[in-house]
């Protein structure tokens, strides 16, 4: 497999908050999985550790055969080469323009000094540029971020992830702070580009109707546990079992 | 695809470390001068702490006649631009765009002096004593006040005030309805931050016989009786961390952020008020002993026909050199003070360091800003002797205060998202800092950098007074003598400087 995931747990506040208990799967390379599950279960802290920002308390997180969670220092970092992430919020640097905050991506593969002087070179330029083509922004490669809309921003934020040419594509509720329309075309984005370049697809969502219409299968959270994993066209009556413990959040 | 190729930024950085570079030459700054000189400032330093606590009881009435000064000046400087505003505020047409338009010139010619020299100028119409110091406050509260009102006018939506003036109200009416409500909270806030800087200005008006403890001060450093130097800067740092402190409460409830009851409200404003009559109606009276409609026409004789062989004068003696000289004070000082409110602001920053270090430090810079900045120029004169240098390291300390606490407003305002997305993305730390941090910050730093610089320019034209070099000395001079015509090319000169660099700082502040 690809990607696997065993016993992973995460706890914080000195063990007081339990984030993520045991959860484990795998998915197969070109898979477009979503994660659901109600707030609180743990779908943040799972992308967090999957793109190591954190590390796990327990078990074992195995990208393409090598060890994330064991990794350190400049192994870690190379192995992040082949990750692209992207955040509910954006996480971009609003006040340099779409192009900029691409070409940050670039940034791994570079020697120090030309990466602190910013001498990305025609290359790495042309190619940022045609991923923010390949987004529909190429009309807006030198507008500053913060003049654009939440779509826009997202779509930048792709691009970005899009530019480590990853493996592995994370994305952290993508299009929450987006309204529905513009959601489903962001998403329509992500798929389209996903099957074009075979790319490995973990999503967070916490809109169950978006997770079944664009994903191949679906793993339920619930309080840190894999309580469902399977195909995405399920009935309903299949994931109570997730929304269980918070029923406000049900469908 | 377009493909615009802009200087980049490293073009812009070199550009001004050049044109710093030539300031400093310029203006002879020494480092070597300064160390070789340390144990003269270290002297001044340790003659001043401990101070002479006895003197402590004679300082109390000029500090009082300074926050009287600053308080009646800014109240009745903020009342004025409200008044006057509206008029120059595009949006609300209440007078027709020329008026509009020489208004606003007045408002900018006035806002080019420096406090300093209009209350010299008072002197000339009201006598010795708080009542000028008063005026020039007013004076001086008002043009910046009114700028400042005019420009928040000017953003607020007029939606509500076209609606209103549509149904027929009058335009008076429909400006307390619909447009005074919306600027209240920033026009309290502006005035509030006028009362701070102006306690601090109003310390320095004795110095040129306008009231307060300036007069004090100027004549215990010029005796070199440093122990009670030191007690009056004590006395008037206690002052200015009262009314700052004051100050940052109030502003806090004005601008909503701190909640305040309708009692509360009420005790507030009727103890300003009971201030504020208590300030003025113990304000001395005006001497208008010296003054004669003669001396007031002459004055204003001067500004109209000026003396323009003196004003096209080449050479180092000549008003253009001495502008120069001037701006380059300005710049270096500026420079040189960014460089030392950088690490101040790092240390100060509740981010960086455990919160009670944070605090500490913090401390530095609001000491440092308590002291009238003629003071420093004073003590430098003492090691580096009178010239352009000095002027440059009192104006680099001056800065420290207000530069640094806006670069720490700017470290803690930061947006950490994108750190740590570049984070997972594999970027070592030192580029996440080029690549996540600077782009934020550098804006907020240039920003606060470019509007010292402005106020710089300002105190740097009254420098001259204590020896340090540009333009003071030669327009002090010409007015102590009552050679107007001098004095008016004088004041045509910095005007236009002032303006120049206003015009230069607002297209930097586009970038």
């Amino acid at each position: 497999m690809f990607l696997e995931v065993e016993g992973v747990s995460k706890s914080y506040d000195n063990g007081r908050v339990r984030a993520l208990d045991g959860a484990g799967f795998a998915v197969a390379e070109g898979q477009f999985v979503s994660v659901i599950g109600p707030s609180g279960a743990g779908k943040t802290t799972l992308v967090r550790i999957l793109n190591g920002s954190e590390q796990c308390d327990a078990g074992s997180v195995v990208l393409a055969g090598q060890r994330l969670d064991q990794a350190r220092g400049r192994a870690k970092r190379s192995m992040q080469k082949r990750l692209g992430t992207i955040y509910q919020d954006f996480a971009l640097v609003e006040n340099v323009s779409a192009l900029a905050n691409v070409l940050t991506a670039a940034v791994p593969d570079m020697g120090f000094f030309p990466a602190a002087l910013g001498l990305f070179g025609p290359d790495r330029r042309d190619r940022a540029r045609r991923l923010l083509d390949r987004v529909g922004l190429a009309d807006k490669a030198d507008t500053p971020v913060q003049d654009l809309s939440g779509g826009q921003k997202q779509r930048v934020a792709i691009a970005r992830a899009l530019m480590r040419s990853p493996a592995l594509l994370l994305a952290d509720e993508p299009v929450a702070s987006l309204d529905p329309v513009t959601g489903r075309q962001i998403l329509e984005l992500l798929k389209d580009i996903q099957r074009a370049e075979g790319l490995t697809v973990v999503m967070n969502s916490h809109n169950l109707d978006f997770a079944r219409a664009f994903s191949d299968r679906l793993i339920g959270l619930n309080a840190g546990r894999v309580v469902y994993d399977g195909a995405a066209d399920t009935p309903d009556e299949a994931l109570t079992a997730v929304y269980a413990a918070a029923p406000e959040a049900a469908p | 695809m377009t493909r615009r190729r802009r200087c980049p930024g490293w073009v812009w950085f070199l550009a001004g470390l050049a044109l710093t570079a030539a300031a400093a030459w310029f203006t002879g700054c020494d480092v070597g001068l300064l160390w070789a000189r340390r144990d003269h400032l270290a002297d001044i330093l340790r003659r001043m702490f401990p101070p002479d606590w006895g003197y402590f009881a004679r300082v109390w009435a000029p500090l009082w006649a300074t926050v009287q000064m600053s308080v009646t000046g800014t109240a009745l400087g903020s009342f004025l631009a409200l008044l006057t505003a509206p008029l120059c505020a595009a949006g609300l047409g209440a007078v027709p765009a020329p008026v509009r338009h020489i208004l606003r010139a007045l408002v900018q010619v006035l806002r080019s002096f420096p406090a300093l020299i209009l209350a010299l100028a008072a002197t000339f119409l009201f006598g010795l004593g708080a009542f000028a110091g008063t005026a020039a406050i007013t004076l001086y509260t008002f043009a910046i006040m009114t700028r400042l009102t005019y420009d928040d006018i000017d953003a607020a939506p007029d939606g509500a005030f076209t609606a209103l003036t549509a149904m027929g109200a009058p335009p008076c009416r429909a400006f307390f309805a619909a447009v005074l409500p919306r600027i209240a909270p920033s026009y309290l806030a502006n005035a509030l931050y006028m009362l701070e800087t102006n306690v601090r200005h109003s310390a320095i008006l004795g110095y040129v016989g306008a009231g307060g403890v300036g007069l004090l001060l100027s004549e215990k450093l010029s005796w070199r009786e440093y122990e009670k130097v030191g007690a009056i800067l004590l006395a008037l740092f206690l002052a200015v961390c009262l009314v700052e402190s004051a100050s940052a409460c109030l502003t806090a409830i004005v601008t909503g952020r701190r909640k305040a009851g309708r009692g509360l409200r009420r005790a507030i404003i009727a103890a300003s008020a009971l201030l504020f009559l208590a300030c003025t109606a113990t304000v001395g009276p005006p001497d208008f002993a010296h003054a004669s409609l003669r001396a007031v026409g002459n004055m204003l004789l001067g500004l109209v026909r000026p003396d323009w062989a003196f004003f096209f004068q080449g050479g180092t003696g000549g008003l253009g050199w001495l502008l120069l000289e001037t701006a380059a004070i300005a710049l270096a000082g500026t420079a040189v003070g960014a460089a030392l409110s950088l690490p101040l602001a790092l240390l100060g920053s509740g981010r960086l360091m455990p919160r009670g270090a944070a605090a500490l430090f913090r401390l530095i810079p609001m000491a440092v800003r308590s002291v009238p900045f003629l003071v420093y120029g004073l003590v430098f004169i003492r090691a580096t002797g009178p010239g352009a240098f000095t002027g440059v390291l009192t104006i680099a300390v001056c800065s420290v205060g207000l530069v640094t606490k806006r670069f720490t407003e700017a470290i803690d305002g930061m947006d950490m998202r994108a750190w740590d997305a570049l984070a997972a993305m594999g970027v070592p730390a030192l580029l996440r800092v080029r690549y996540a941090l600077l782009p934020q910050l550098l804006p907020a730093f240039g920003s606060a950098v470019l509007y010292r610089f402005d106020v710089n320019l300002r105190e740097a034209s009254v420098l001259g007074m204590v020896g340090a070099g540009g333009i003071g000395a030669p327009l002090v001079f010409a007015m102590n003598r009552f050679q107007w015509p001098t004095a008016g090319a004088i004041a045509i000169g910095l005007v236009l400087m002032v303006w120049l660099v206003d015009l230069l700082s607002a297209r930097l502040q586009k970038r």
